[in-house]
């Protein structure tokens, strides 16, 4: 009525600005903007994840590791032509050696340099032990006549190089966890530990300069393709144990007793300053201990609780010790000898070294010019580096596994390059298995560049800040600026529709009153 | 037989030259003070003869192997490591009141942590790279948060820490870095690491009365590693530990009667079998009323010193004031004071972003002298070098000070350093203001502890005194060369540069709500989220329900209604 009294009526659809063109543009507008705006949206709060190559961390399982080992056969004893014996060993070898064992055996009769993996084999007439030098093994055989005792002397070469060649794994055994991980780098610690230098009964200096000068260069010297050393040494005046020995009466003297639960604790790492955290290299440790007045002496009893004449034991992956219940004020080198001769047994031990085959003697070592042979060195070596290498496979398994199951972990740029790094070393090593020393070198390196990626402190950093937060964050935004868009949406679309319907019926209509008309 | 005797002899040879190769002295020096309190010092010096430091140019090379005996490995294993020529760390709790107690026997009392060390410069490694290095070894070692002391709070103040032992010639220079944490509390953690490094732990010798329940229940305590190189003689690991102690609060009746039990809960019981030096020194009161137990060793000087491995055990030594029976204080103004100068240093103005730092520097002495002064100030609190005023007698003198170095901070990375000389006139005070501000942190730099403020390094002042003082003022026995500077100022240690630090102060920078960025978050969310929907609503909303016209109608009829 009122609008009447002012004017002509305005239809407002017919306003520019109120068409529905108009204003489907402009929705349709900010639509786009959002649309386009999700992109960047997405990438500015993703998290950076590399994908890393897991088709060739699933391969890896799959690739054989086999050193290959030549034996050259030159047999002195008629009876055994090389041709016979070099079919019966490789036959015995092959169905004897294991898959993790990780060799395959080539007998041949040719003349070679010897070296890692080739070995010269020398049949000689007699019947002798089995005597190892340098790279060669030479093995008296009779001259046989009858079939069985042939058999019977070939079966004992194979025997003996299976045990020489494969010998059982201190990795693999009940010791297992006696050797220390592989590290290219190890710190040896040896400590002078006095339990008590005001009791009276203590040593407060060692020749240790000279001592390791005398017994362990020559070892660290063998050791040297295996791992580098570094030293260091000190004398400490109190180091009380955490608990009390317990004292009996042995041969009409009261002796102090650790039983074998004593020798787990024995290490008082609260009280002992043993070695500080300057560098990360694995430290292997050598104490000898020295019992105060009161408690000597101190002897190690055995399982039965009867005391054993040993007086040094190892602790597993830690180091060794040995009990000095003797000691004098200054211990010269003299006097360190046979604590010195028991920290080399300690440090192969704990190394991995193999024994030799209780049968094989060697000129050698019993000469004590050398302290192992090349076949156990060279045993060592492989066994080392397939250690390395299954342990590098398994963390790149993990790191692949665990990238995979928590989606947000970021992976950056260098988690990626250490797990390519990691798999081009392994490929590397798996060339190179003809020479297991550049396979011990490039397994040590995937190692230790796939320990690295998988300690990578930045594979933490999103980790605790769950999306939940970051929804927290930005709702108050998107839902209140969402709703009227959408509604603005459903709102034109049944605005559309009916439209549509009404231009239908129109349609219909106005077709009908043409009929109609006609 | 000849060839025993050589042998013999050559062993014997051998077995004392390698005693002398390593040497430990351990020393406590006792001195009951004018206030009835009593400072302990502990003092165990390790020496390493012939040994030199690490050439840093050889650090990209392989390390000798280190055989220690005494010299604590874990320690010197740092020093290789990052090629450190001097190190000197204290731990400090307290406030030294230097009017009371004089100088300190161990001149680092500085509340809080302090490190500084002198390096040699290297192409293998940079001085920075491995003092941040040094810093968290020894974080580790002391389970201290030295760690924290980074570029933000590293200097180099060379004029005012000299080295105190010989820096060796090497083809490259060498640099000081130094570090304050004032809010670094010493306490048992960082004694039990620092008794490890100890030969005899504390176990035996002197340092079985290093018990930490009654040493952190003292007044003042502070435990310091100093580690110097002696040309010709060797490397010397120093760690010491200091205490005041007030024997009147432990006991019921006000007397200052202590002896080491009621000091320290113990006594010494056993020598230290590897210690070359062991003994107890008692600054002897100047009074002769006191009666000390039992007999010392030896009387000179002064002072009654107990040899540990002579005297009998259990060692007490008590010292008692028979005829006191309440121990009276003196009054509160000394009668003569302690030390060269006096220093008062506070922070002014109550605004959260300007202040004014204010110095009163009073000479103790008739004669005019000179000191150096050092600020080194985190950036939380910035000079106005240009305000700097000196007022001596109420007039503004600025020719009293010259100043040796500045540089000046920058926000969020590098502490500011003022080195300075002031000449103060005999008996008189100077008095310094500087004008600061005190910046705005950012969000992320603030603790995450309660908000208590940030604690500031004390300023460091060195009095430096004429050596051959030609005339004084008054004609009389001022020509300071030891005994005679002793006679006038008997209470006095004997000269050497003493370095004067005053108490931390506390600055409390405008400190944010810390809810307030999620409120800000809402409340921004909330502005573009109307804003957004009432701009959206007046383009695309359909206002053909009714015609313009009509609802300007409504609107009018309702006003004028």
């Amino acid at each position: 009525m009122s609008g009447q009294q002012h004017g002509t009526t305005v239809d407002p659809s017919k306003l520019a600005f109120e068409t529905t063109t108009t204003r489907r543009k402009i929705i349709f507008s900010y639509w786009l903007i959002v649309l386009l705006a999700i992109p960047l949206w997405w990438k500015t709060t993703s998290i950076d994840r590399l994908s890393l190559p897991d088709s060739k961390v699933k391969t890896l399982r799959k690739k054989e590791w086999k050193f290959p080992v030549y034996l050259h056969l030159e047999s002195h004893v008629t009876s055994h032509p090389i041709v016979e014996v070099q079919k019966s060993v490789e036959q015995f070898l092959t169905m004897d050696l294991q898959e993790e064992d990780g060799i395959s055996v080539h007998v041949t009769a040719d003349n070679s340099t010897l070296g890692p993996g080739h070995y010269r084999i020398a049949l000689e007439p007699g019947w002798t032990d089995p005597l190892v030098s340098d790279r060669s093994l030479s093995i008296g055989m009779h001259e046989e006549t009858d079939d069985l005792s042939v058999d019977i002397s070939r079966m004992r070469l194979s025997s003996t190089l299976l045990k020489l060649l494969a010998p059982p794994s201190p990795l693999s055994s009940s010791t297992t966890h006696r050797v220390v991980k592989y590290s290219p780098i190890y710190r040896l610690a040896f400590t002078l530990l006095n339990e008590d230098a005001s009791s009276g009964q203590a040593s407060f200096s060692w020749e240790i300069e000279k001592a390791i000068k005398q017994y362990f260069e020559p070892v660290m010297d063998a050791l040297s393709v295996l791992h580098n050393f570094t030293i260091e040494s000190q004398v400490q005046m109190h180091a009380p144990l955490a608990f009390t020995p317990s004292t009996f009466d042995f041969e009409n003297q009261t002796i102090h007793c650790l039983t074998q639960e004593d020798l787990t604790v024995f290490v008082n790492s609260a009280e002992w300053a043993l070695s500080s955290s300057v560098s990360n290299d694995p430290v292997i440790h050598f104490i000898l201990f020295v019992p105060s007045a009161e408690r000597s002496p101190l002897r190690i009893l055995d399982h039965d609780g009867n005391p054993t004449s040993s007086n040094a034991f190892i602790l597993p992956q830690w180091g060794g010790i040995t009990i000095l219940n003797e000691p004098q004020q200054h211990l010269t080198l003299p006097s360190l000898t046979s604590t010195f001769f028991v920290f080399q047994e300690q440090l192969l031990s704990l190394l991995g070294l193999p024994s030799l085959p209780r049968s094989v003697r060697s000129n050698e070592v019993e000469s004590l010019s050398k302290l192992f042979t090349d076949w156990q060195l060279d045993a060592l070596v492989r066994q080392r580096a397939l250690e390395n290498v299954k342990e590098s496979q398994q963390t790149l398994e993990s790191i692949t596994a665990l990238v995979r199951q928590i989606e947000n972990m970021p992976v950056g740029e260098d988690v990626k390059g250490d797990v390519q790094g990691a798999l081009n070393e392994l490929e590397l090593a798996h060339s190179m298995q003809d020479q297991s020393i550049s396979t011990l070198y490039h397994s040590a390196q995937a190692l230790k560049r796939s320990s690295r990626a998988f300690f990578n402190p930045g594979m933490l950093a999103l980790l605790y800040f769950p999306a939940e937060h970051k929804y927290a964050v930005y709702t108050p935004l998107f839902a209140s600026v969402a709703a009227p868009l959408v509604a603005a949406v459903l709102r034109e679309f049944a605005a559309w529709k009916k439209e549509r319907k009404a231009k239908e019926a129109k349609e219909s209509t106005e077709s009908e009153g043409n009929s109609k008309t006609k | 037989m000849n060839l025993y005797l050589v042998l013999l002899a050559a062993c014997l040879f051998v077995t004392s030259s390698h005693a002398s190769q390593e040497e430990f002295h351990e020393s406590l020096t006792l001195k009951p003070l004018q206030d009835g309190k009593v400072t302990s010092h502990f003092s165990f010096r390790t020496l390493l003869r012939g040994a030199t430091p690490r050439n840093p140019e050889t650090l990209d090379k392989e390390d000798n192997p280190q055989h220690y005996t005494l010299f604590p490995l874990t320690l010197g294993q740092i020093l290789r490591e990052y090629a450190v020529t001097e190190l000197h760390l204290t731990l400090n709790a307290g406030k030294w009141d230097y009017d009371r107690w004089g100088y300190p026997e161990e001149e680092g009392v500085g509340t809080g942590a302090e490190l500084w060390a002198w390096m040699g410069e290297s192409s293998a490694q940079s001085v920075d790279q491995r003092w941040s290095g040094l810093r968290n070894a020894l974080s580790g070692l002391f389970c201290a948060s030295i760690g924290s002391l980074d570029e933000q709070r590293t200097t180099s103040p060379d004029f005012t820490f000299q080295p105190k032992g010989y820096l060796p010639e090497w083809s490259s220079s060498h640099q000081i870095r130094h570090g304050t944490l004032p809010s670094e509390h010493v306490c048992t953690e960082n004694l039990t690491p620092f008794l490890k490094l100890l030969p005899c732990k504390s176990v035996s010798g002197i340092a079985t009365l290093l018990n930490p329940h009654k040493l952190f229940d003292a007044d003042w305590h502070g435990l310091g590693v100093h580690v110097r190189y002696l040309h010709d003689v060797g490397i010397e690991v120093r760690l010491s530990f200091q205490t005041v102690a007030d024997p009147i609060r432990y006991s019921f009746v006000g007397k200052r009667d202590w002896s080491l039990r009621s000091l320290f809960d113990r006594a010494i019981e056993r020598s230290c079998p590897v210690a070359t030096t062991s003994e107890v020194r008692l600054q002897l009161p100047a009074e002769s009323t006191a009666q000390i137990s039992p007999d010392p060793s030896s009387l000179d000087n002064g002072y009654a010193t107990f040899d540990i491995s002579k005297v009998a055990k259990p060692l007490n030594i008590a010292m008692v004031w028979p005829d006191e029976l309440k121990f009276e204080y003196p009054l509160t103004s000394t009668p003569e004071p302690l030390t060269h100068i006096s220093v008062h240093r506070t922070l002014k103005g109550y605004s959260q972003s300007r202040g004014v730092l204010s110095i009163d520097v009073t000479n103790n002495m008739p004669i005019t002298i000179q000191t150096s002064y050092l600020e080194s100030m985190p950036w939380l609190l910035q000079f106005y070098l240009h305000s700097l005023k000196l007022y001596y007698n109420g007039v503004s003198r600025d020719d009293l000070i010259s100043i040796v170095s500045y540089t000046p901070p920058v926000p969020h990375s590098r502490p500011t350093l003022l080195q300075a000389v002031l000449t103060i006139p005999g008996n008189s005070t100077l008095h310094l203001t500087l004008d600061v501000i005190k910046p705005f942190l950012r969000y992320t730099e603030h603790p995450p502890d309660a908000q208590r403020g940030w604690d500031l390094p004390p300023a460091i002042f060195i009095p430096l005194l004429p050596s051959q003082a030609s005339g004084s003022p008054n004609g009389t026995a001022m020509s300071i060369n030891g005994m005679e500077e002793n006679k006038v100022f008997p209470n006095r240690n004997r000269i050497r540069p003493h370095k004067i630090y005053t108490p931390i102060l506390l600055v409390d920078p405008a400190t944010p709500d810390f809810s307030m960025p999620y409120n800000v978050i809402i409340m921004s969310c909330t502005l573009i989220a109307l804003i957004f929907g009432s701009v959206f609503n007046l383009l695309t909303r359909k206002n053909n329900d009714l015609p313009i016209e009509r609802i300007l109608d409504i609107l009018l009829n309702k006003c004028i209604s």
